[in-house]
Order: structure tokens, then C-alpha cells, then sequence
């Protein structure tokens, strides 16, 4: 056994001395204040304030899914009252009658070894593999939306810039201006009723949902090119409805990063025009847009619900407008829960994606002092 | 420059003077830039259509199944909707719902806005710290998913309880900006002044720093407006609200259920509305960026 | 032969309130391994000066006559003919401008190593290893380590040696040229020392001839040869170092010495220029410096003085009155200006 120093010892001896949440702290003391700690912890508790609050909020929601469910059934196949509630209780496998706090720890205690339930209305399915299976319907049309608006309106706003209170500036700043304000959902109203009734370009019935039922999955090009198809409108959508931010963002940036001395400096040392352009000026003004982009990316899930319903494109917003309708609980829950996760990881991405891009940020160096 | 003579000298910023002369410059510094003026004719233009117009123009509201979508003719200048109404008359009679559950909707997110983040700001410490965790976490959670979820609770018929719904939603991003305002505006001298006078933690609050917040409030008051009318149009729309009462909004979802969309004649019918909205907004937007330059007292001369 | 010549040039810049006349009629030469030091006030004109000589003024500011000669031995042109791929050879390659140590001088994103790469490949420098053999034996001659400094990022180094690396940079074409901007301005006064030094180490070894801009007459001192002293975008006096500071001869020039303590002075002997500078938009007529010169008459206001010939030889000052200014100061070349006016 190694000996150790009466100083060592010492401070075994103090440790040992110390309260065991005063020694677990003392570990933990290290981490605390490091940032991503942090944020992790406020994720956590934003986690657990949402899940408690769309739990609130559902649980007030005015007719009950066995009310609903047993008028259909009614309504449907004419059973009466009694035989359709029999029919319905043995439906549900979470006891709607328990008090309600015990369905909130139950809930909460599921939802920590990440159980989002099971749908009241497919029994046995549980939400997890629901939100699964529409998901990535949603994050490729809105993610694809999405890149191509901000690679494209990266280079408008660029060139915009550069060729400032020239004629291309004033019509790429207003066009971006007006399409930026007018809401997704009337843009995607105005394509189908333009180009799809008035002019009959785009033959919307068929485009219609996220892809046609006849053709097997894979990747194929057959199959592929069949999404594309119809994903083709909401992608076109979701382009239109944020170009016109990154537009205005980029173009702004530019122009005060075109104005900082090290241009030029840069132009001083004779460096030619495009290198200034995309390593001078162009990399310092995209960098505050990055992190702009990672929180849109987020954001913009919630916002895909109405454009979903227009096109009847089956992502993760149809769903939800239809478990409302259906009071399906668990199903409502998990895609609250899951979009506002999607927002969080997307916070989290914008900080982590910034301090890797700017090194001004999170380097351990610093200026020494002469 | 005394304490006293100290609080008339420090309104360097939006300082919107008193009556006719104020007026004139304000429109003088409008026309600079030419959206902005647009925005402001926009606005006054659908204010106008909005309120007054229902007032000279009769309502009509008779069904006529003989005139189901008919073409756009001399008697009917949009055509008609799925019930042969005209579908003028239900633009000119649609605005005014909207737009004042807008104003609600935005008065009520403001004024929970400044109070609250003016309190966070002067007075710090814990209750800051609370009040930052609340707004954080509101504003992480996707707007539209949880208006969705609310309105299908609340279905709010009265456009008071839903314009408190919509500012229950709007009211985080404002918070910041007003508490990080008034954190700056905190170190300045005319507020040490008023400190020192002993002036009290309201008036402060209500009659120094305010009013040189004007141009932030004043513009944020119109984009919450424009959410607000985002998020009313979608909910109606997506029909979780109940589809009573006659707005653009409301004529979208009879238009788009009712397959207007599968009719040539039909086409003012859902452009109508569309355009209603969409050029309300864009009006609001580009007089909201008209006054920020107004504002900007680095644009004066 | 000169390495610059510059004659009558002119610099203005347009604003809303009119015309603002930066530069005017600025004429002076630069001998080859020569330094200049050129003093003037805030507002002068002489960082508009500097920069123009490379064209490289904001889009608001034109040229409205001149010309700025460049003769290296090998090739000689006018600067201000050149198109615009010519002009950007021409910058850094052979003249080459040293701008004060702010952080905003170099690109925040991109390492220093890849800065100096970019410059070399801008001038045709293809190889990678030769530049960087080029940088490292540069930063050795201005006392950095390449290891620590080609890695980092420029907020990671400090003021000092950020001013070492641009003057590094600068050297790395081996210009004739080289213009300093207020090189020390932004520096403690250890390491504004260490820079001087190292100033005129390297023009000892590499015989490049230098502008620099200063409102330091102490700096003037240890590094010039030759001085011009700018005024309201006039050149007022050119003269050697000794005829500027020992008999000047122009009364801005004279007041300019008397606004410096001195260390062995009289308590008394500092005395500042009463007034401030002309509006450069509506200029009034005749001598800028009337309203401020304790020599004026009124033949002053008559036309712009031109450069006169004074008693010393390869000096001139913008001044009529130039006697009287020499007869106050005595002829006495030995004593320093402001004891003798204390």
C-alpha cells in the first residue's frame, strides 16, 4: 500500500468528515458552473414544466375520449348507450376514473424511463411508435424547406448587399420583405389556388398526402422520386415562408460586416475580391445566422401543422389536429412533448454550433497581458 | 443641469411631440421612406374598411341558392360564397373581429410584457431570476402546437377571451426586450436622479423610463398585432374554434370545405380573404418598419 | 530618383452638407531608404492622405486632381492610372501600409498563419512552405514565435504583438514602401518603445523607405529624416527633422513644438494653440491658420500661401510671414524652440 503524505491524509480525513451531500457536491462543485450543464438542467426543468403543463391543460379539455368514442359508436353502428360504453371501457387501458394525481405521478413516472404511453385510439400502439412513424415525414419536408431557403437566401442577401440601393438590392429586399410577412399557411392557399385551380399547373389532387399508396417503400427511385413528389408543394412552402428572413438577416450582416476595418485591411494586403468576399466578409457575417438557422429548425415543426392539413401530408402536425379532435391524450402529450424537445435539442445545437464557428467563443485561450 | 431641470433634458429618443406640428413632421419623416408610408395608408385603409365601412354599408346576409358562386358580375364584384351571399359585403363585414381581437390580444401581451419585465429589471435578484425561468420556458414551447391545444380546451366564442389566449402566447419576447432595456436604462443618470429625489419605485418606473422605451413599445405593439392575426387565422381555420360570427378568417374555412376550391368562379371567394389578410399584415409590417426609422434618432438630421 | 512622388494631389469627400476638401494640393517626395514623418492634428487630413496613396479611400471620397508617382528602379507608373488588378498587385507588393494594432485589423475567424498564407497567395506566392519559411523568418526579425503566434487566433494575442505581426506582414513582399498609421498610438509606452526600436532595426536591414502618420512629435524625432506638417489638408512645412524642430518656420509648426512639454522645460513652457481647425466644407479664403496665428496681417487673407523657400536649404513653409516667424525666434540655430520661447 502507498504511502501518503500527512497531507493527503489530512484531507481524506476532512472529507470523510463532511456531510455526504456536501461531499457530493463538492464533486458536482467542478461541474456546476460549466455551461453545458447548465443548459442541460434549465432543458430538464423546461422538459418537466411542459409535460406538466400539457398534462393540465388536456385533462381540462371538455368531453372525455370515452364520451367521444362512445358516441361514435352510437352514431355509427346504432348501439345503445349501455352496450357501446361497455363495448368503449374495455378500450382504454388507463383508468380514466383514478383520481388525477395519481394519473400525473403515473404519467410522470412513465414518461422518466421514457414511455410516452400507448394511443387511446389504437390500442396496444404506443405513441412513441406513432410520433416515429410521422415524424421524419415532417423533419424531411420542413428540414429540406428549410436548408434550401437559407442557402439560397444566404447568397440573395450577399449579393443584395453588395450591390447596395441598386435596383436588384431594392426588389430582392422588398420581395423578401412582403413574402416574409405574408403567414405560410395563406402562401400555400395562394399556390394551390393560383397555380393549381386558375392556371392548372400543378396537379394538386395527386399531390395530395405523403406519398401514393400503390407504390412499395424503399429506395428506389420509383419510391424516392414519388416523395419528392409530393413533398415537393410543402417543401415549396416552407422555402417561400423563410426565405425572405434569411434574406433580410444575411444582407444586414453583410453590410455591417463589410464595414469593419479588417476588409480593409484585407484589401490593403491585396487580396483579391473573392477571397475577401466569402473568408472576410462572407464568414463573419453567416456566423450570427447559424444559430438563427438551429432555432428556426426548431421552432418551425410547431408551425408545420396548418400547412400539413392544406396538403393532407401526413407529418406529425396532421396527427396532432386529429388527436385533438380525438381527445387521444397520450398521443396529444407525446407530440407536445416531442416538438418541444425538438425545440430544446435545436437551442442547444445553435449554442454548441456558435461557439464551435466563432473562435472567439469557448477557446480556453484569451488575450495574455503583454 | 440640476436633478430637477435634469428629468425635462434626458427625452433624446422617440419623443412624438405635441399636437399639429408633431403630426407634420411625423409624416414629413414617413414619406422619407416610402414603406413606411404605404404600411401607414394600409393600415388606415383596412382600420377604415374595418370599422367604418360597416357602418354606411348594409349587411347582406340572405341565402340565395340561385346564386351559389356565381361569376364576379356588376351586382356581385367578388362573385358569391356557398350560400349566394356576396362576397364584398363579407369582407367589408369580416375585418372588424379580427382586428380587434388583434388589438386586445396585443394591448393585453404588452401590458403583461412591461409590467413584468419593467419588475424583473429594477427589481432583480430572485424575482428576476423567476420571472426569466417562466419566460425561458414559454417561449421554448412551440406557440402554435400549444394555441392549438387551448382553443380546443377554451373554445373561446367571445373575442375577449380569446384575444387573453393569444397574449398568453406573445408575451415572452417582449418581456426580454423591455427587461433588457430597462436594465440599460436603469445606470443612467436621470434615474439615479429620480432615485435620489426619492421618487418611488412606480413612478420610476411608469414616468421615467417608459416613455423613453415609446418607439420599442409602440413597435411592438404592431407586430404582436400581426401574430396575433397569424395565429387567429390559423386556429379558425384548422376549425377549433367554433365558426361562428362572419371574418376573413372564418370565410377561409367555409371556403375550403365547402370546395371552392374546385370552382373557377369561386376564386374571389378564397382570394378575397386571403388578400385581406395577407395585405393587412404586410401593411401593418412595413408601417412598423416605417417607424422604426422614424424612431431611430440616429436617422434625424 | 524618388521612390514617390507625389504632386498636387487632392482629396475630397462627399456629405450631405457638401464637398468636405480632405487633402489639397499636397506635393512632397520620398527618397529611396528615406524616412517621413508626417504631423498634422485630428482632422488634418493626413490619415486621408495615407490611405488615398493606395487609392484605398471609402467609396464617399475621390481624387479631384494629382498625381502619385512610383519609380522602383525597375518600373515607374502614376498609382492613381492604374486599373484595378494592377492596383491590387501594387498594394502590399510594393507598397505596403501598417494600420494601428486594433483587434478589428485582422480577420477574428481565421488563424494569423492563414492570414499571412492568404496574403502570399494573393501575390502569386504558391507554395505553401515558401511562404511559410518567409513568415517564420519575418516573425523571427520582429522578436515573435512563430510556434505561439501562427496557431492563434488574433484575440488571443495582445496589442504588442499584434503590432509586430502586421508589421511582419507587411515585409512579407518585401515592399519599397512602407506606411505606418499611428503605429504606436494604441500602445503602452514599454512597447511603444520595443516598436520604435524594432522600426528602425528593420529598416536598417531591409532599406525599405517609410511614410508614417503621427500626432507624436516624439516619434518623429527617433525615426524620421524628413518631416511635413499638415494642416486643413494642407501641407504647411517640409523640412529635415533638425529645421522642423530647431527652426520652424511656419507658425503652426511653431506652435505645434511649443505644445509639447519637454522634459528639461520651464514649468510655463507648454502652451496650446488657441482656436480649432476650419470647417473643410466652407473654407474660408486665404490662409487656413489665420484665425489661430499670432503673425497674421491682412495680406494673409488675400490667396492660399504657397510652399515658400525659407533660410534653410530643403525647406519650405506655406507662410508670407515666414521672416518674422524666424526673426522671433532668433537666429540662433542651436537652442530648441520652446526654451527659447518660454
Amino acid at each position: 500500500m502507498a504511502t501518503i503524505t500527512p497531507a493527503q491524509g489530512e484531507l481524506q480525513v476532512r472529507t470523510f468528515q463532511r456531510s455526504p451531500l456536501s461531499r457530493m457536491r463538492g464533486h458536482l462543485g467542478g461541474m456546476w458552473g460549466r455551461p453545458i450543464t447548465q443548459a442541460v438542467a434549465k432543458a430538464l426543468l423546461t422538459i418537466y414544466v411542459t409535460s406538466t403543463i400539457t398534462f393540465g391543460l388536456i385533462r381540462l379539455m371538455p368531453g372525455s375520449p370515452v364520451e367521444i368514442k362512445i358516441d361514435e359508436l352510437m352514431q355509427g353502428s346504432g348501439m345503445s348507450y349501455a352496450d357501446a360504453a361497455a363495448q368503449v371501457s374495455g378500450l382504454f387501458d388507463i383508468n380514466l376514473n383514478a383520481p388525477i394525481h395519481e394519473q400525473y405521478f403515473e404519467y410522470l413516472g412513465n414518461l422518466a424511463h421514457g414511455n410516452l404511453g400507448s394511443s387511446f385510439l389504437s390500442r396496444g400502439t404506443s405513441v412513441m411508435s406513432i410520433i416515429l412513424s410521422v415524424l421524419p415525414w415532417t423533419l424531411f419536408a420542413v428540414g429540406t424547406g428549410l436548408m434550401l431557403s437559407f442557402i439560397v437566401g444566404i447568397f440573395l442577401g450577399l449579393f443584395a448587399a453588395y450591390r447596395r440601393n441598386s435596383l436588384l438590392d431594392h426588389a430582392v429586399s422588398t420581395g423578401g420583405s412582403i413574402i416574409s410577412s405574408v403567414p405560410g399557411y395563406l402562401i400555400a392557399l395562394l399556390i394551390i389556388l393560383i397555380f393549381g385551380i386558375q392556371l392548372r399547373w400543378i396537379p394538386i389532387t395527386q399531390m395530395r398526402g405523403a406519398f401514393t399508396s400503390g407504390i412499395t417503400p424503399g429506395f428506389t427511385p420509383e419510391f424516392v422520386g414519388d416523395i419528392l413528389f409530393h413533398a415537393s408543394l410543402p417543401i415549396t412552402v416552407f422555402f417561400l415562408t423563410h426565405i425572405g428572413l434569411w434574406i433580410l438577416s444575411m444582407r444586414s450582416a453583410t453590410l455591417a460586416a463589410l464595414e469593419e476595418d479588417h476588409v480593409t485591411v484585407a484589401r490593403a494586403r491585396g487580396l483579391s475580391d473573392g477571397r475577401i468576399t466569402t473568408a472576410y466578409v462572407g464568414r463573419n457575417a453567416v456566423l450570427p445566422l447559424v444559430s438563427q438557422f438551429a432555432i428556426a429548425a426548431g421552432a418551425v415543426v410547431g408551425g408545420a401543422v396548418i400547412i400539413e392539413q392544406i396538403f393532407v401530408y401526413q407529418g406529425v402536425g396532421l396527427r396532432l389536429v386529429a388527436s385533438v379532435n380525438q381527445r387521444d391524450y397520450p398521443l396529444m402529450q407525446g407530440i407536445i412533448l416531442m416538438t418541444t424537445v425538438c425545440v430544446i435539442i435545436a437551442n442547444l445545437a445553435a449554442d454548441l454550433l456558435y461557439s464551435k464557428l466563432d473562435p472567439r467563443i469557448g477557446r480556453a485561450g484569451g488575450a495574455t497581458n503583454k | 443641469m440640476t436633478a430637477a431641470t435634469g428629468l425635462i433634458d434626458r427625452r433624446d429618443v422617440s419623443r412624438i411631440p405635441a399636437p399639429l406640428a408633431g403630426l407634420v413632421e411625423f409624416l414629413r419623416m414617413m414619406s422619407k421612406k416610402p414603406v413606411g408610408l404605404i404600411g401607414l395608408i394600409g393600415v388606415l385603409f383596412f382600420l377604415f374598411l374595418a370599422y367604418i365601412a360597416p357602418l354606411i354599408v348594409p349587411l347582406q346576409d340572405a341565402v340565395d341558392v340561385t346564386a351559389i358562386y356565381a361569376k364576379p358580375s356588376w351586382a356581385h364584384p367578388l362573385g358569391t360564397d356557398f350560400q349566394g351571399r356576396d362576397v364584398v359585403n363579407q369582407i367589408v363585414y369580416g375585418g372588424g373581429d379580427i382586428i380587434t381581437t388583434a388589438i386586445l390580444a396585443a394591448l393585453f401581451s404588452t401590458l403583461i410584457a412591461i409590467t413584468f419585465g419593467s419588475i424583473a429589471a429594477t427589481v432583480g435578484g430572485r424575482i428576476d431570476a423567476l420571472i426569466l425561468a417562466i419566460t425561458d420556458v414559454a417561449l421554448t414551447i412551440p406557440q402554435l402546437i400549444l394555441l392549438i391545444v387551448i382553443a380546443a380546451i377554451f373554445r373561446p366564442s367571445s373575442f375577449f377571451v380569446l384575444a387573453v389566449i393569444l397574449a398568453l402566447l406573445q408575451w415572452p419576447a417582449l418581456l426580454r426586450q423591455i427587461r433588457a432595456q430597462v436594465l440599460s436604462l436603469k445606470e443612467r443618470d436621470f434615474v439615479e436622479a429620480a432615485r435620489s429625489l426619492d421618487l418611488g419605485l412606480l413612478h420610476i418606473i411608469f414616468r421615467e423610463m417608459l416613455p423613453n422605451m415609446r418607439s420599442y413599445i409602440v413597435i411592438h405593439f404592431i407586430i404582436a398585432m400581426t401574430l396575433a392575426i397569424y395565429a387567429q387565422a390559423a386556429i379558425m381555420f384548422l376549425g377549433l374554434v367554433p365558426v361562428s360570427g362572419k371574418n376573413w378568417a372564418i370565410m377561409l374555412y367555409f371556403a375550403y370545405n365547402q370546395g371552392a376550391l374546385f370552382f373557377k368562379d369561386s376564386f374571389f371567394y378564397l382570394m378575397g380573404p386571403i388578400m385581406a389578410i395577407a395585405l393587412f399584415q404586410l401593411s401593418l409590417v412595413w408601417l412598423a418598419s416605417g417607424l422604426e426609422d422614424v424612431f431611430n434618432p440616429r436617422l434625424r438630421s | 530618383m524618388p521612390v514617390l512622388s507625389v504632386r498636387d494631389l487632392s482629396i475630397e469627400y462627399r456629405t450631405r452638407r457638401g464637398p468636405v476638401q480632405a487633402v489639397r494640393d499636397v506635393t512632397f517626395d520620398l527618397q529611396q531608404g528615406e524616412t517621413i514623418a508626417i504631423i498634422g492634428e485630428s482632422g488634418s487630413g493626413k490619415t486621408t492622405l495615407a490611405v488615398g496613396l493606395i487609392r484605398l479611400s471609402p467609396r464617399s471620397a475621390r481624387v479631384t486632381k494629382g498625381e502619385i508617382r512610383y519609380d522602383d528602379g525597375k518600373r515607374a507608373f502614376d498609382v492613381l492610372s492604374l486599373d484595378s488588378e494592377r492596383l491590387r498587385r501594387f498594394r502590399w507588393a510594393d507598397c505596403a501600409m501598417v494600420f494601428q494594432a486594433a483587434l478589428s485589423a485582422f480577420n477574428p475567424v481565421i488563424t494569423i498563419w492563414e492570414q499571412f498564407l492568404d496574403t502570399g497567395r494573393a501575390h502569386g506566392m504558391g507554395d505553401k512552405h515558401k511562404v511559410h519559411d518567409r513568415t517564420k523568418e519575418l516573425l523571427d526579425l520582429v522578436h515573435l514565435d512563430p510556434k505561439r503566434v501562427l496557431t492563434a487566433y488574433p484575440h488571443e494575442l495582445s496589442g504588442g504583438m499584434r503590432q509586430r505581426v502586421l508589421i511582419a506582414m507587411a515585409l512579407l513582399l518585401d515592399p519599397r514602401v512602407v506606411i505606418l498609421d499611428e503605429p504606436t498610438t494604441a500602445l503602452d509606452i514599454l512597447t511603444q518603445r520595443a516598436i520604435i526600436d524594432l522600426l528602425r532595426e528593420l529598416r536598417g536591414r531591409l532599406g525599405f523607405s517609410t511614410i508614417f502618420i503621427s500626432h507624436d512629435l516624439s516619434i518623429a524625432a527617433e525615426l524620421a529624416d524628413r518631416m511635413l506638417t499638415m494642416y486643413a489638408g494642407r501641407v504647411v512645412e517640409r523640412a529635415s527633422v533638425e529645421d522642423l524642430f530647431y527652426r520652424p518656420r511656419h507658425p503652426y509648426s511653431v506652435g505645434l513644438m511649443r505644445a509639447v512639454p519637454r522634459v528639461s522645460g520651464a514649468l510655463g513652457s507648454v502652451v496650446s494653440i488657441p482656436g480649432s481647425p476650419p470647417d473643410l466644407i466652407r473654407l474660408p479664403p486665404g490662409c487656413s491658420y489665420y484665425p489661430r496665428c499670432p503673425f497674421h496681417i491682412d495680406q494673409c487673407l488675400a490667396e492660399d500661401p504657397p510652399l515658400l523657400q525659407v533660410d534653410t536649404p530643403n525647406h519650405e513653409a506655406a507662410c508670407i510671414r515666414w521672416e518674422a516667424v524666424a526673426a522671433a525666434l532668433g537666429s540662433d540655430a542651436e537652442a530648441p524652440v520652446a526654451e527659447k520661447l518660454a
